[in-house]
């Protein structure tokens, strides 16, 4: 399989350069993000985010089966992350590389350990039945910041996602197809967003959001910020030899959470311009046999 | 819930994917697949082949992991694409094909297992059509550009009736479902078929079929003539591969 390019080392000068002078090669700034995109397919748990060149299709399913015997009471949800060759010749099929396990650990822990989704609420009958939701995520293009756009793509489909109505009725468990009754939300607690930074220098002294692939082959350091927009941090990732200020990480945690605020409007505004669009006429609420909490 | 019509028309955008040699998007009757297309590159050491490059196409379903359909359907695939890449002019290389699919058409009157993806026949023609896009745009040399289209056979009110991009209702009820592809010179590529048929059916669906993929337009009619036929037929898959590559050139070449 062919190896991935290394930039050379004029290349890795010069940008390091640039970045002591306080410059970056695609002009942004150090704090700024690539111009980002989300679109929703036609059903319900697609969404399709770009982040710059880089390029993440997320896809939610759901299906009923048995939960696992230690965990009678509780659903079931993965996050399936698998790098194609599409991503970059250098990735084969069924070898996870360095990149994607710590892509899956990352989003393993920012969206299923901090609770995002309520796994108690897929369970139907106790030790019997329960929903299986499935999180795949299709890594299209990679120019670098893969974590954020993944996380960002993952939180979108599972908001997005309607997982077919069930009901109960004398131990006997119904689940309509769509045709019958309108799939509902899951249900979901709060949207935690990654947020990277990425380190520069010797020291680590130069940070940077939204590293672009060839920064992110110079870089040092990083750290990733999983948080939510009330400022509650799910976890901390800082990854790379080099260490880093205490009093920076501090700095960059709060530049984190004015980020993660302006992801979770952007994903908010998104959403209910797509319920907008598929409300024609306003008789979906009418549709809904759900009850509200 | 919006469901895609099945007569509406195919959509493609070449080039989509910034980091591979060639790449297209297209959709095509509720499917939508993407592809991305590396090669020449250098080729494993299991693959390599001292007279032909390796053609290696990969099928990644939209959910669920892929299982054995999948490897049956990438299979099918590599031998007919490896018929018309000119395999001979690249030994010892690697021509490598991945399909993403990202849509599929929906049965509401079914709830899917969707855990373990299974794809269907139906969704052959577009994983085929992109493939070819996705060669097109790497400019990979091909000894001629392919079309491909899906037939099915279905009983209604007693009557058999053809239909060509079937919907997945009408693959359920279908008594046979075919695919068929054609060169640019009208040869047959690929004729895959499932269920009972006979030999009599089988001649109407190749006429129907050859039709979608290759009829050509006669120079001497006139336009009106044209689009009557077109609206009777279904779309013709070799005009729209030649209409998406030729707007895709005059964008590339637009300063000249």
């Amino acid at each position: 399989m062919p190896r991935e390019v290394e930039p050379s080392l004029n290349e890795k000068q010069f940008v390091l350069q640039a970045l002591q002078e306080n410059l970056r090669l695609d002009g942004r700034e150090i704090d700024q993000y690539r111009p980002l995109e989300l679109t929703f397919g036609d059903q319900y748990g697609v969404a399709d985010v770009t982040l710059g060149k880089t390029r993440v299709l997320a896809k939610a399913s759901a299906e009923v089966t048995v939960p696992y015997t230690d965990r009678p009471l509780d659903g079931i949800f993965t996050i399936a992350t698998e790098l194609s060759p599409m991503t970059s010749p250098a990735f084969e099929l069924n070898r996870p590389t360095e990149t994607e396990v710590l892509l899956s650990r990352l989003l393993e822990k920012t969206v299923r350990r901090s609770n995002a989704l309520d796994t108690e609420s897929l369970c139907l009958i106790a030790g019997q039945k329960c929903w299986s939701v499935r999180v795949d995520v299709h890594v299209l293009s990679h120019d670098g910041n893969l974590i954020d756009a993944a996380c960002f793509a993952v939180v979108a489909a599972l908001r997005h996602f309607r997982k077919p109505d069930t009901s109960m009725e004398g131990g006997v468990l119904t689940v309509y197809t769509p045709a019958e009754r309108e799939p509902v939300p899951l249900s979901w607690l709060h949207s935690p967003f990654c947020i990277t930074w990425s380190f520069f220098g010797d020291q680590g002294e130069i940070a940077l959001l939204d590293a672009t692939w060839v920064e992110e082959q110079i870089r040092v350091a990083s750290c990733t910020i999983s948080l939510n927009r009330h400022g509650e941090i799910c976890q901390i990732a800082k990854l790379g030899g080099t260490p880093v200020d205490a009093v920076a990480l501090l700095q960059c945690s709060g530049v984190a959470l004015t980020k993660a605020k302006e992801f979770s409007t952007y994903l908010d505004g998104k959403l209910a311009e797509d319920t907008k669009k598929r409300n024609k006429g306003g008789l979906l609420a009418e549709l809904s046999a759900e009850n509200d909490r | 819930m919006a469901s895609p019509c099945a007569t509406s028309a195919p959509e493609a955008a070449l080039g989509v994917l910034p980091r591979s040699d060639g790449s297209a998007k297209y959709s095509h009757a509720g499917y939508t697949v993407t592809a991305s297309v590396n090669g020449p590159i250098e080729a494993q050491r299991k693959d390599e082949n001292p007279y032909e490059a390796f053609v290696d196409v990969i099928v990644r379903p939209a959910a669920g992991v892929g299982g054995t359909r999948e490897r049956h359907l990438e299979s099918i695939l590599q031998s007919s694409l490896s018929h018309i890449i000119l395999i001979k002019n690249f030994p010892r290389c690697l021509i490598q094909i991945v399909l993403q699919i990202e849509d599929t058409p929906e049965n509401d009157y079914v709830n899917t297992k969707l855990v373990q993806a299974s794809l269907n026949f139906a969704i052959m023609p577009a994983l085929f059509q992109t493939a070819v896009l996705a060669l097109l745009s790497a400019g990979v040399p091909m000894r001629a550009t392919a079309a491909a289209t899906a037939v099915a056979v279905v009983p209604q009110d007693g009557v058999k009736k053809t239909v060509v991009d079937p919907s997945p209702r009408d693959i359920e009820i279908a008594q046979s479902v075919h695919v068929l592809a054609f060169t640019s010179h009208g040869e047959l590529l690929l004729a895959e078929s499932e269920g009972d048929f006979t030999v009599k059916e089988w001649d109407g669906i190749y006429e129907t079929a050859k039709k979608t993929c290759c009829h050509s337009t006669p120079a001497k009619d006139g336009m009106e003539m044209v689009l009557d036929e077109e609206a009777s037929a279904g779309p013709d898959m070799r005009h729209f591969l030649r209409s998406t590559m030729e707007s895709k050139v005059a964008a590339d070449l637009y300063w000249k």
